[in-house]
């Protein structure tokens, strides 16, 4: 048995969105640790709380109970400011619309992070070069979003997640706007990304085609782990 | 890529928006331009009329008199050395032109209606050289000079000549108090009728000749000041101290204001426009405030979810605040430059239009539209727009920064 605390953990999450008059629960009470290098898949049907719970673990969102540490350290008491600086150092994020930034080209989107973390233009741009080259995308680092295929536009977002060496890749169904041969090559790419460069994984995902290529398998339903996952 | 860079891609995004506000903002800038350009001309002009109208830059009086505000006893202490005060001012190569002047108060009559004046003895020559009155003259001519500078003549205000139904080459009789308090009066001869700007003054308006004026108050040399022009306007204050220093070593005792000090018609003026200024820009400032607030909300609603998405990627809220401000002071930015051709072009249209304007205070005559270039009002204009931009920016900018990521990403 290791000593070691997980890289990521939480403990009774819980989160409760009110839409109206109506408290509607999205997780309840959710135990889950991640591992450093793990590829998890969360699923689960719609309203199953799988997006809640990777924005919790990625900051994005905090639970109205439980607690969340990073290698054991408690992240849950951090002012936005600190919290806006761990998901700089720690984390990469992965959306199902790609959200990038419309106004400025791949490399630029992928600059980004390392923009707000106060990187040097030189070292900017040579990392962004290679991260686009890795993901596929040495001949499009000039291109815009809006002229960029649905997986290429994923690949920017991917290349912008590791962009500060992100230990934690958090994606949320990338897979979901794509066709099969893109979605494939997306998962190919994540895949890749975490054996060889060891960041963590956590997808949020309805798509059965990720799940097989997952270590471990986390399925939620009413906001709670199923038994037996 | 920067913040500056990031800030003019998206201002080009929408571009129908951008031209709106920014045109809005080029407007306001070209008004503020324009019209401090107008305001600093008009107070050149009336600056001028003030000093040319009598003023000087410098009046040099007895110490005593000075605190005689109303100037009735002006010559109960008057300056009894004026000609070696005005030989050694002349002698200093900053001072342009000494004029004698003997201010006094009498009835003016003509036999059957005696009408109080407020009388000036001059010297008819300087006068002529340097200052506005000989040039009200309307009908008749100015008083004499030459051999003639101490004939009894006066010049009327058109006011008060018309009250007592005199015309040029009738004669009148002028009494007044003497120095000594006794009344005295002398014939002279009307030689010219003034219009005046101001009609107070027009009603009681007369020049004569300080010989006249020493004839009629028993002054025997003395005049009530020595009004000085100066090379420098701008070293006003610096020359009057070196000069009243310079009379002083002579043994010449005086006491010395300047024009600011002494111009309260011209100071109140300048309090009014520059009112009228300040109300103008706070107007411009709501217009451009109001236009680009509606801009800049409609902006950073529409980029709701790119807001999440750099918040989501580490953004701290503040720099979240500083792109939008960034992206609203661009569009101000080019929006005052767009402002500054137009100002530039517009008052070249204007100037060479050749309009003439009512006569503005203190001026008699109408005068031609003049806007002259004045760097002070573009740079008031420039700061007032980004001010108006700044704000309407960092409201809806703070309002979006501190929305929950989550919702903001959810946006559609």
């Amino acid at each position: 048995m290791s000593l070691r605390p997980p890289l990521l953990e939480g403990i009774g999450l819980t989160r409760t969105y009110t839409l109206g008059a109506v408290e509607v629960p999205a997780l309840r009470g959710v135990d889950f640790a991640l591992e450093a290098g793990e590829f998890v898949v969360l699923e689960g049907p719609s309203g199953s709380g799988k997006t809640t719970l990777l924005n919790l673990l990625g900051l994005l969102d905090s639970p109205d109970a439980g607690e969340l540490r990073w290698e054991g350290r408690p992240l849950t008491t951090l002012d936005d400011d600190a919290c806006a600086d761990l998901r700089l150092e720690l984390f990469g994020y992965v959306f199902q619309t790609y959200n990038l930034i419309a106004v400025l080209n791949a490399t630029e989107n992928v600059e980004l992070p390392m923009l707000l973390r106060g990187i040097p233009a030189r070292q900017r741009r040579s990392r962004s070069a290679a991260l686009l080259a890795a993901v596929g995308l040495r001949d499009k680092i000039a291109i815009r979003p809006d002229l960029l295929s649905g997986g290429q536009r994923q690949r920017v977002a991917i290349a912008r997640a590791l962009a500060n060496d992100a230990k934690v890749l958090l994606a949320d169904e990338p897979t979901a706007n794509l066709d099969r041969i893109a979605a494939d090559e997306i998962l190919d790419l994540l895949t890749a990304l975490n054996r060889e460069r060891g960041v963590a994984c956590v997808v949020a995902t309805h798509d059965p085609r990720v799940r097989v290529r997952a270590r471990r398998v986390v399925a939620l339903r009413d906001g709670l782990v199923e038994d037996g996952a | 890529m920067n913040v500056w860079l990031f800030a003019l891609r998206n201002a080009g995004r929408n571009r129908r928006r951008s031209l709106l506000a920014g045109g809005i903002i080029s407007f306001g800038f070209a008004a503020l331009a324009l019209s401090g350009g107008f305001m600093a001309q008009t107070f050149d002009a009336l600056r001028d009329g003030t000093i040319r109208g009598g003023v000087g830059h410098l009046q040099f009086t007895n110490p005593d008199a000075a605190d005689d505000a109303a100037g009735l006893e002006a010559l109960r202490h008057g300056l009894a050395d004026a000609s070696r005060a005005v030989t050694a001012l002349r002698g200093d190569s900053q001072v342009v032109e000494v004029l004698e002047r003997t201010e006094f108060f009498g009835l003016l009559t003509d036999g059957e209606v005696a009408i109080p004046f407020a009388g000036v003895g001059v010297d008819p020559e300087a006068e002529r050289r340097t200052m506005d009155a000989p040039r009200l003259v309307t009908s008749g001519r100015w008083l004499e000079e030459g051999d003639g500078r101490d004939a009894h003549e006066v010049v009327l205000g058109s006011g008060l000549a018309g009250a007592l139904g005199v015309s040029p080459g009738e004669v009148v009789t002028m009494m007044a108090m003497s120095v000594d308090g006794v009344l005295n009066a002398i014939d002279a001869e009307v030689v010219g009728i003034a219009t005046l700007p101001v009609r107070e003054m027009d009603d009681r308006y007369l020049a004569t000749s300080l010989g006249a004026a020493d004839t009629v108050l028993l002054a025997h040399g003395a005049v009530s000041k020595l009004v000085v022009l100066i090379a420098d306007p701008s070293r006003v204050e610096a020359e009057a101290l070196r000069l009243h220093d310079r009379l002083e070593r002579e043994g010449i005792q005086t006491a010395v204001r300047t024009w600011p000090v002494l111009a309260v018609f011209y100071r109140q003026v300048r309090q009014l426009y520059l009112g009228m200024f300040g109300f103008l820009g706070l107007v411009l400032l709501l217009i451009v405030l109001l236009a680009t607030a509606n801009t800049m909300l409609m902006v950073t609603t529409e980029r709701t979810r790119e807001i999440g998405t750099l918040r989501a990627l580490g953004a701290r809220r503040g720099r979240i605040q500083r792109y939008f401000l960034a992206e609203g002071v661009t569009i101000g930015g080019l929006g005052c430059m767009a402002g500054a051709i137009l100002a530039l072009v517009l008052r070249e249209i204007l100037n060479r239009a050749e309009i003439l304007l009512p006569p503005p205070p203190g001026v008699a005559h109408p005068v031609p539209l003049f806007i002259r270039f004045y760097p002070t009002a573009y740079a008031l204009g420039a700061a007032i727009m980004i001010l108006a931009v700044v704000l309407a920016t960092w409201i809806p900018a703070r309002r979006a920064s501190r929305r929950p990521i989550i919702d903001s990403l959810a946006h559609v």
